[in-house]
Order: structure tokens, then C-alpha cells, then sequence
């Protein structure tokens, strides 16, 4: 694996290489990443990882730098801002800072949001930058660092509460080319710091894109971090993420992340563990049909004792949509008295939809208490009817208890209007599929 | 007795009217396996009767239920289901509780994520609008449900907490009574609803039901025990055995049934079936 030599260079490598070089000064890490994108192959079926992923949406689209892709300008943005981040909002469209659309500075003393480009000599970005980012040989990673152009950057000082919810807000338009978007996060919460994050991608057309969103997390000392991730991207989109948190003594990081759009998405969540005491979340809610793909590979490494952890990662598939799931939990020697909860739960809709999954424990300590389960089934018939008896159609019922299954992932986003906006997108699916669901 | 032919006409169409359901030679077996279930079922309930259908385990009784409350792993093989005059074999469960009919489950089931509130008061409202009776606004709702709480002896909390979820299995049954209350149906069938009751909360219930029937309504005990027709005392009482009514009777057959227990009735069965 990683040579190129007998691999085609895929449409990243040659782009990565031809495209105008738009990197900010600032930043070093370039080279780095293009050497290393020039060794590593774009990843195949044959690849563990991958099996059961097909990337050719990817191989197969002709893409274009951005200032060749004739994009059109976004409009109506506004509806998409959350009304608790009026103070506290960074937008960007197609990877493009926003600033007049952004609201930054809004949150006092000792809570730093902002542009990464405008924030380049503040020292936690020259310590931290692309150096949390721990991805093995993986292209995306490494394209990502060879063309990102600017990002998000969010730190709190030591002690600090962010007295709201920052929404970090990326907007993708509608193009006359297929483009590439690179958006970038850099989140550091020193000792004892607390914030909620919204991060929210958001396709305003049904235009083809791809967007390779990296993000890093560095939660320090007895700091909390609330993530929420939505991805509601073009249902032609295509969208690889990675999003990796480190979790230091007494700290914790719990995130949230909800798919719904895109035609194609890769979600790689990692969650690090670098001392004892901490308390991390990696919850997931996918909601996919027609012929999406939604694949989640996610990483929970413990290596220290007293960990607390918890994944609830729940799938509705209808159509011919396809889900695959793999869930990593390491537990590594030493890590003594773990408590790692890891569930995932599948409900299929139609009978063309199809399913993977396969949770993963690597236990290396012999005191931890790891439980999980993977599930698989279709609405059962008993309550169907129960409701129908209760009076409910047929897909009334279905909608309800469609509805219920999903309800529970979402149920601990603490931001009031996010959570009624995720209500409502639950709404919105188990309604649009209720008619599907009756022929099925 | 004599009768004056036109007494007795009026006699004859107020009977019609009175009959609330009426089973002809039902027969149903599990969809898509064969197996029959109820052989040839005859039953008719009026208008402000209780009848109670007792047997044995595995004689079909709670089957009969599910099969007049429309459930869709049964089909019916033959005879019919005529409920206030028109059969209802075509319609779906949720029409049939349109209808006003309802079934409290043996083993209701848990729906987290839908509040007691939010369910009944669709149920209410859908069931309302079908029936002609005015829908409930959420504030309109709230007072009429805090009413029926007070039959049961069910705490407000409740309302909010998910249909069933985590609930013992008395309070499951509770709920099914309370849903009855809310919902007035026409026709109740009650599966086993005794089943999971301790004495106190048995009492409760029965005292809800005897409180919720009354001219206009009827109610289909379904039993194994006679336990619960000493808190609800039936009209009619009906003992199946083998998918059948092998013997019906006054509520003194359940005291007879507690005494000398479902065997001497086997036999009953078994020379029926093959007179048949």
C-alpha cells in the first residue's frame, strides 16, 4: 500500500499538482502533504478499509479547480444561521471565508473565532495546525493540506465558557463544473474551557461536489467540547471527512453527527484519548434513500485508564441507499477500568436497501467493561399494528415509529433551535418515505 | 306467550339494531402457514353486553381478538365479521378503531420516542373526526385526559413519559384502559387484560371498565381465570377449546368452569367436531 508507481494517478493527485497554487503564506505544510500525496496510491476496494465502499463517484467526475468551475453566487444565506450564534458565526462558502456574512469577536475575552488566515500568528495554529491530523496513508487527508485555502479557528483561553454556541457554517453553490471544497478546522479549548460547536455543511444546489472538510481538536484539562455535525449536502454531493479530538485528564468531548445529504459520504471520526478521567461521545444518525451511500468509520482509542465512552450510532435506510458502519474501539494495556459503550442500530425501509456493519473491539487491558451490539431489522409488525389499532394508517404508524427510532440520537443536542431543526429534518424523511414504505 | 305481530316486529328490528358484532362461522388461520386457528367461531354481543370468552392456553381466544381487531398475520379462511350491521373483513385495523372498535393487548407494546399524550391525543382526534365528534386542540385535550387519568388512578407524569416504555407490566395493562377510556369505543376486546395484575390494581381496572360500560357499548372479556369475572360480571360467558364455542352459558359457567376446570369440556369438543 502507498506506492504510486504502479497506480494511474487518480483526479486528486492530478489536480493537486496542476491546480493554482492558493495555500496561504502562513502555512508550511504544502510540501509536506504533496510529497506524500505523490507516494500514496487513491484507495480500492481491495483495501480493507474500503471494501465495501466504492470510490469511483470520485475517480469518475471530472473535476475542476474552483476558479474554473463557474460557480454562482450563494443567496438567502441567511436562513441557514442559527439564531443563538448572532454573535458567534463563521461562514464559508465552497471553503471560502465569509467575513461579511461571519460575526466574530461577539463572544468577549478569551474566546478566539475566526479565520485561520487572519489568526496565522496566534501561537496555538503554528503548534497545532495539521499536526493533530492522524490519518494512515489516506489521500484525502493529504490532498486537503495541499490545497486548503483558509478555515475556521476557534480557541478558548484557559477558564473560558463561550457563552453561546459558535456555528461554523460551510456553504456549498451551485456550479457549471464539478469543484473539489477543502475547508478546514482548527478547534482548541485550553484547561477548563467550555463551548458547543454547530458544524454545519450545506449544498444549496443539487450540483455535483466534493468536499474533503479536515478538522482537529485538541481538548485540554478539564475542558468540554459539545459537537454537532450536520451534513446536508447536494444529494449529488460527494463528501469525505475527518474530523479527530484529543481528550486530555479530566476532559471531555462528546459530538454528534447527523447525515442526511450527499451522494456519497465518508465519515471518519476519531476520538483520542491522551489521559485519565476523560468522557467522550461519538454518536451518529444517518438518514439516507434513493441511492445514497453513507459509510462511517469511526475510532475510539483508549489508552489511558478511566475512560468513559459512548457511541449510539442509529441508520434508517430506505430505497436502494446503502449504509456501512465500522466502529474501532481499542483499548490499549494499562488502559485499566474503561466503561465503552458502542451500539449500532439499523432500521431498513425497503427491501433494496442494503446494510454493513461491523463493530470492532481490540482489547488490550483486562479490567474494562466494553459492550456493544449491532442490529439489523425492519419496522416490527406487533407495533405497526398496535398503532393501527390505535388508529393510525398504516403509514402514519410507520412514520411514527420511524420517527421514534430516530429521535433518540438527536435528543442530547443541547442548541434549542438546532435540536427543533434536527426534529424537523427527522420529520421531514420519515414523511417524504412514508409513501415508499406502504408499496414496499 | 302471545305476540301481537306488530310487537314482535318491533321486537325483531330492535334486536337487529342492538347487535354490535356478530360472528358467522369464522374461521382464520396464520397468513401464508395453514395452520387454522378459530374453526368455525359463532358469537353474537348486543348492545350494553359483557360477554367473556374463557379456555384453555392455545384454544384461540386471544386469536379471535387480534382477528375482529384486524390483525394482519391472520387471514380469515371463511364466514364473516359483521360488526353494527356491515361486515368489516375489507377494512384495515385503523378503520375498524375508526369504527369504534378497540383492543387492549394481552402484551402491549413499548413505542419509545411518542409520549402518551401526543399518541392518544392522534388517536382521539383521527378517531374523533371519523366518528363525527368534535376534534381537541392540545389545551382542549389536556383537560379531557386529566378526567380519564383519575379512572385508572394513573399519575400525570405519565402522560408525558413514552407510550409504555420501561412501564411494569401492570402499568402496561393500566394504559390499556385508560386508552379505552379516552377513546369510547363502540366494541372493547380485552385480551387477558387481567394477566400481570396484582389484586389492588386489578380492582382499579375492573372498576374503570365497570365504570366506562354502559347502554350503548360492549365488551369482549377475554380470560383464562375467573379470577377477574368476580370484579366484572358477564352477561354471557363462552368457552372456547380447539377454535371453537363448545359451550355457552350465564355467568354462573365461570363458577363452573373454576371448579371442575376445561376437561370435561374436551370431550364436548372433540364429539362436536367430529358430529360436525
Amino acid at each position: 500500500m502507498g506506492n504510486l508507481t504502479k497506480a494511474e494517478p487518480s483526479i486528486l493527485h492530478n489536480l493537486a499538482i496542476h491546480a493554482p497554487e492558493n495555500t496561504p503564506q502562513w502555512s508550511n505544510v504544502r510540501g509536506k502533504n504533496l510529497k506524500a500525496l505523490n507516494s500514496t496510491a487513491f484507495p480500492h476496494r481491495k483495501i480493507e478499509e474500503w471494501r465495501f465502499t466504492d470510490l469511483k463517484p470520485i475517480e469518475r467526475t471530472e473535476f475542476v479547480p474552483l476558479s474554473e468551475a463557474g460557480v454562482l453566487p450563494a443567496t438567502d444565506i441567511e436562513k441557514y444561521f442559527i439564531p443563538e450564534s448572532d454573535r458567534s458565526r463563521l461562514v464559508f462558502i465552497n471553503g471560502r471565508f465569509q467575513e461579511k456574512y461571519s460575526s466574530i469577536g461577539g463572544l468577549g475575552k478569551g474566546v478566539t473565532v475566526g479565520n485561520l488566515n487572519a489568526n496565522a500568528s496566534h501561537e496555538t495554529v503554528s503548534s497545532y495546525f495539521d499536526k493533530l491530523v492522524n490519518y494512515e496513508e489516506d489521500v484525502f487527508t493529504m490532498f486537503n493540506g495541499v490545497m486548503f485555502e483558509d478555515g475556521a479557528f476557534i480557541h478558548l483561553e484557559k477558564g473560558a465558557k463561550a457563552e453561546a454556541p459558535i456555528q461554523v457554517l460551510n456553504l456549498y453553490t451551485d456550479a457549471s463544473k464539478p469543484f473539489v471544497a477543502t475547508p478546514r478546522m482548527l478547534v482548541v479549548a485550553e484547561e477548563e474551557s467550555d463551548v458547543t460547536i454547530i458544524e454545519d455543511h450545506i449544498g444549496l444546489s443539487e450540483n455535483r461536489y466534493l468536499t474533503i472538510p479536515v478538522c482537529e481538536v485538541k481538548t485540554k484539562k478539564g475542558a468540554h467540547i459539545h459537537h454537532v455535525r450536520i451534513q446536508r449536502d447536494s444529494i449529488n454531493a460527494l463528501h469525505v471527512s475527518r474530523p479527530i479530538a484529543y481528550v486530555e485528564k479530566n476532559a471531555e468531548y462528546h459530538s454528534y453527527t447527523i447525515t442526511l445529504g450527499a451522494k456519497l459520504s465518508r465519515n471518519e471520526p476519531r476520538v483520542v484519548q491522551e489521559d485519565e478521567e476523560v468522557n467522550f461521545t461519538l454518536d451518529g444518525l444517518v438518514l439516507i434513500d434513493g441511492e445514497q451511500i453513507a459509510d462511517t468509520h469511526s475510532v475510539m482509542d483508549h489508552r489511558f485508564s478511566h475512560a468513559n465512552s459512548h457511541q449510539l450510532h442509529k441508520v434508517v435506510v430506505n430505497g436502494s441507499a446503502h449504509s456501512i458502519f465500522n466502529g474501532k474501539i481499542f483499548v490499549r494495556r494499562d488502559a485499566q477500568k474503561i466503561d465503552s459503550f458502542q451500539e449500532n442500530r439499523n432500521l431498513l425501509l425497503s427491501i433494496d436497501g442494503l446494510v454493513n456493519t461491523k463493530p470492532q473491539l481490540e482489547i488490550f487491558a483486562d479490567d474494562v467493561l466494553c459492550s456493544h451490539g449491532a442490529t439489523i431489522g425492519q419496522l416490527d409488525p406487533e407495533e405497526v399494528f398496535y398503532l393501527q389499532s390505535r388508529g393510525m394508517t398504516e403509514e402514519k404508524a410507520k412514520e411514527v415509529l420511524t420517527y421514534a427510532f430516530a429521535l433518540e440520537t438527536i435528543e442530547n443536542v443541547k442548541v434549542e433551535s438546532v435540536h427543533k431543526l434536527l426534529i424537523e429534518e427527522v420529520y421531514r424523511y420519515t414523511k417524504a418515505n412514508s409513501v415508499e414504505k406502504v408499496t414496499a | 306467550m302471545r305476540h301481537t305481530n306488530k310487537s314482535f316486529l318491533k321486537q325483531k328490528l330492535n334486536q337487529k339494531e342492538t347487535i354490535v358484532l356478530e360472528l358467522k362461522n369464522l374461521h382464520a388461520e396464520v397468513e401464508g402457514e395453514g395452520i387454522e386457528i378459530l374453526k368455525g367461531v359463532n358469537l353474537k354481543v348486543n348492545k350494553g353486553e359483557i360477554h367473556a370468552i374463557m379456555g384453555p392456553n392455545g384454544s384461540g381466544k386471544s386469536t379471535l381478538a387480534k382477528v375482529v381487531a384486524g390483525h394482519p398475520e391472520y387471514e380469515v379462511t371463511g364466514g364473516d365479521i359483521i360488526y353494527n350491521g356491515e361486515s368489516i373483513l375489507e377494512m384495515d385495523p385503523d378503520e375498524r378503531a375508526h369504527a369504534g372498535v378497540f383492543l387492549a393487548f394481552q402484551y402491549p407494546v413499548e413505542v419509545p420516542g411518542v409520549t402518551n399524550t401526543t399518541l392518544l391525543r392522534e388517536s382521539y382526534n383521527t378517531i374523533a373526526a371519523s366518528r363525527g365528534r368534535e376534534e381537541l386542540d392540545p389545551l382542549e385535550f389536556d383537560d379531557y385526559i386529566r378526567e380519564k387519568l383519575d379512572l385508572v388512578e394513573m399519575n400525570p407524569d405519565f402522560l408525558e413519559r413514552s407510550v409504555n416504555a420501561g412501564f411494569s407490566g401492570g402499568e402496561k395493562k393500566r394504559n390499556e384502559i385508560f386508552q379505552m377510556a379516552v377513546l369510547q369505543p363502540t366494541l372493547s376486546l380485552l385480551d387477558e387484560t387481567d394477566s400481570g395484575l396484582d389484586i389492588d390494581a386489578l380492582r382499579v381496572v375492573s372498576d374503570g371498565i365497570n365504570k366506562l360500560h354502559g347502554e350503548e357499548d360492549a365488551i369482549v372479556l377475554i380470560t383464562h381465570y375467573q379470577r377477574l369475572l368476580n370484579y366484572i360480571i358477564p352477561d354471557f360467558v363462552h368457552v372456547m377449546i380447539g377454535g371453537k364455542i363448545v359451550k355457552s352459558g350465564g355467568k354462573e359457567l365461570a363458577f363452573e368452569l373454576e371448579e371442575k376446570g376445561y376437561d370435561w369440556l374436551e370431550s364436548l369438543a372433540k364429539v362436536n367436531g367430529e358430529a360436525k
